[in-house]
């Protein structure tokens, strides 16, 4: 063990590889170790990226991992067959409302959350509020969807069942299958499902606030609010900045709250389309139900080009304007 | 003064005592409800009118559940895959990563860039199918588990716990003449309970909710999970035709609606008995991945 962490003697190049080679042998079984996950990785990461190829392709699926290379150059024609495509408006629109919808809602109702328990004196009532908000994180989305029918539906609902019986509405209101109502239903229930669980990474920034600043803001005065606004959230800053990072870089695919696919595609009908069709759902439709491999993937890769984008100009003006980022 | 401070505390409190009392029980109905429509028989639940307790108290939506062979089969094909995915997710991942904990690792910078980049970009899901095609793991149970068993978000909380055991474990255990098998079964593994727990309760969640990949890649009736079969029958309500399904399945009182309640308490009744066993890990070893300092 010791041998390796010695200066090691100025030498000749080969002297240097020789010793490279001892110390690579000496960990071979760990370069086996990792060697596996290197593999993996070529496998299941980097291959899929080669695939990208294909959204500049006419590849047809019959000719295998192959046809990826092998198949005929088109060009950008299915980048420009999706953008004039009849349902290219819709989709954007719903793809964009959505996710800022999400983050306008979803990204502060944990940092709420956060504050509130932060302030609660009874530790019994603060951790068995905290257990349970962060239990739906665990749910799986096809659970959430199945709860919401359970309550919003027009047939069995019980929302809609007491507000019939309490002579609110006339007729049960269609939650799950009007246009009007699916954005709603898609931020509630993101934040339903994932607010408790990002409550957890700003309680523990909140626990990383000296006390000595409460003490010494309370003897100097100051109220509650007063110390939630100049103590509690300057001292989240940071942690705010790095989530909002986050946020925005996955703002397509759902942000902190989930998937916005699993939520358009569990809740989308053909009634609520015009506002529950985005592109990834577009695209999983086009792609794997229609078998439009090329078109699919130029789709998609536009989505991640975007996501990118983000994720780096984001970084970029986190850093600029508060000095926190993610890297 | 001093009293005015303290009546508005007391607002303050009961403001916050309310709110959170509010989203308490925001997040604790749903699955009560859920619970209590599953024992209630199924037609008398469409009437509604059922909040607190069962009305009309019934086993018959389990005992369809349990006699209709598609359902168990599908539970059982969750269960498989859970505990096998999850065995195999936590050999692999904690493998890979303790190889990569040692700071003396030749090569390491390269190794850490392809994990890097392999956790910002990727090929989308089209590319990622004809890989899987090309596989042949289309169609068979091998997909549930295959290519989930290395994330590198995984990975990388496991090597930030790897790097804190303390040098001198191995370091003896070397002495002693062990290689480095031995040293990683025999000692790093048994130490790391708190890593390996919280990695199993996200990998095992993972696989017991997965709906996706049955509904990607796989064709195939008997390999159908749990989720996907719930999935199924939600979508199927959810949409507009939704009375017909109703009405198909009315027999002794159950109706595709109780079922498809029952079904839910099937699934997330696993994940409550786990919940709080593995909860004071996860809490703790989610933050080493995230936030440090």
């Amino acid at each position: 063990m010791e041998l390796e962490t010695q200066p090691r003697s100025p030498g000749t190049g080969g002297g240097r590889r020789s010793f490279l080679w001892k110390r690579f042998k000496k960990q071979k079984v760990l370069h086996l170790f990792v060697g596996l996950g290197m593999v993996y990785l070529l496998i299941f990461a980097y291959t899929p990226m080669f695939g990208i190829l294909m959204a500049f392709k006419d590849y047809s699926i019959s000719s295998g991992i192959k046809g990826i290379f092998t198949s005929d150059w088109v060009g950008l024609r299915y980048f420009d067959e999706f953008v004039h495509d009849y349902q290219f408006g819709k989709l954007v629109r719903n793809t964009l409302v959505l996710s800022l919808l999400k983050v306008i809602f979803a990204f502060p109702a944990p940092i709420l959350l956060a504050i509130m328990l932060n302030e609660v004196k009874h530790m019994a009532f603060k951790r068995f509020v905290q257990t349970i908000s962060y239990l739906p994180h665990f749910i799986s989305w096809v659970v959430v969807v199945g709860v919401s029918y359970a309550f919003l539906s027009t047939d069995v609902g019980v929302v809609n069942k007491a507000l019939l019986a309490m002579g609110f509405v006339d007729e049960p209101l269609g939650f799950l299958t009007s246009p009007n109502y699916f954005w709603g239903l898609a931020v509630g229930s993101a934040v339903w499902k994932e607010m408790g669980w990002w409550t957890i990474i700003f309680l523990a920034a909140i626990s990383g606030i000296s006390p000595s600043l409460y003490e010494a803001a309370e003897i100097d005065g100051a109220g509650r609010l007063a110390r939630i606004r100049y103590i509690t959230l300057p001292g989240m800053k940071g942690t705010i900045v790095v989530v909002l990072v986050l946020t925005i870089g996955s703002i397509l695919g759902g942000g902190l709250v989930g998937s916005n696919f699993e939520q358009a595609y569990l809740f989308g009908n053909s009634i609520n389309n015009p506002t529950s069709e985005i592109v990834q759902t577009y695209a999983f439709r086009v792609g794997l139900s229609d078998g439009r491999f090329s078109y699919a993937a130029a789709i998609d890769l536009i989505q991640s080009v975007i996501s990118v984008a983000l994720i780096f100009s984001s970084n970029y003006i986190a850093k600029r304007v508060s000095g926190s980022s993610l890297f | 003064m001093l009293k005015s401070q303290r009546q508005k505390d007391l607002v303050f409190d009961s403001v916050i005592y309310a709110a959170l009392f509010i989203i308490m029980l925001t997040m604790l109905y749903p699955f009560y409800y859920v619970l209590i429509a599953s024992f209630n028989k199924g037609s008398d639940s469409l009437l509604g009118g059922v909040y607190l307790w069962p009305r009309n108290f019934t086993l018959e939506n389990y005992r369809m559940f349990m006699d209709d062979p598609k359902w168990v089969r599908a539970f059982l094909v969750s269960v498989l895959r859970t505990v096998s995915g999850t065995l195999l997710g936590l050999l692999l991942t904690s493998i890979v990563a303790y190889g990569l904990s040692h700071r003396d690792l030749l090569f390491s910078k390269v190794y850490f860039t392809v994990i890097v980049f392999a956790m910002y970009f990727s090929g989308g899901l089209i590319p990622y199918y004809v890989v899987l095609r090309s596989l042949g793991l289309l169609n068979s149970f091998a997909v549930y588990i295959v290519p989930s068993m290395l994330s590198t978000f995984f990975l990388l909380i496991a090597i930030s716990f790897f790097r804190e055991i303390p040098g001198e474990l191995k370091e003896s255990a070397h002495m002693d003449g062990a290689g480095e098998l031995t040293i990683f079964f025999r000692i790093i593994l048994p130490v790391s309970t708190p890593v390996l727990a919280t990695m199993a309760l996200f990998m095992g969640v993972g696989q017991w909710n997965s709906w996706l990949d049955s509904a990607y890649f796989v064709q195939s009736e008997e390999l159908r999970t749990l989720a996907f079969r719930m999935m199924e029958v939600i979508n199927k309500s959810n949409s507009p035709m939704d009375s017909i399904a109703v009405a198909n399945s009315a027999s002794a009182g159950v109706t595709s609606f109780s079922l498809q309640v029952t079904s839910m308490v099937v699934s997330i009744v696993p994940i409550i008995c786990v919940y709080p066993f593995l909860q004071k890990y996860f809490v703790h070893g989610i933050m080493l991945g995230s936030v440090k300092g």
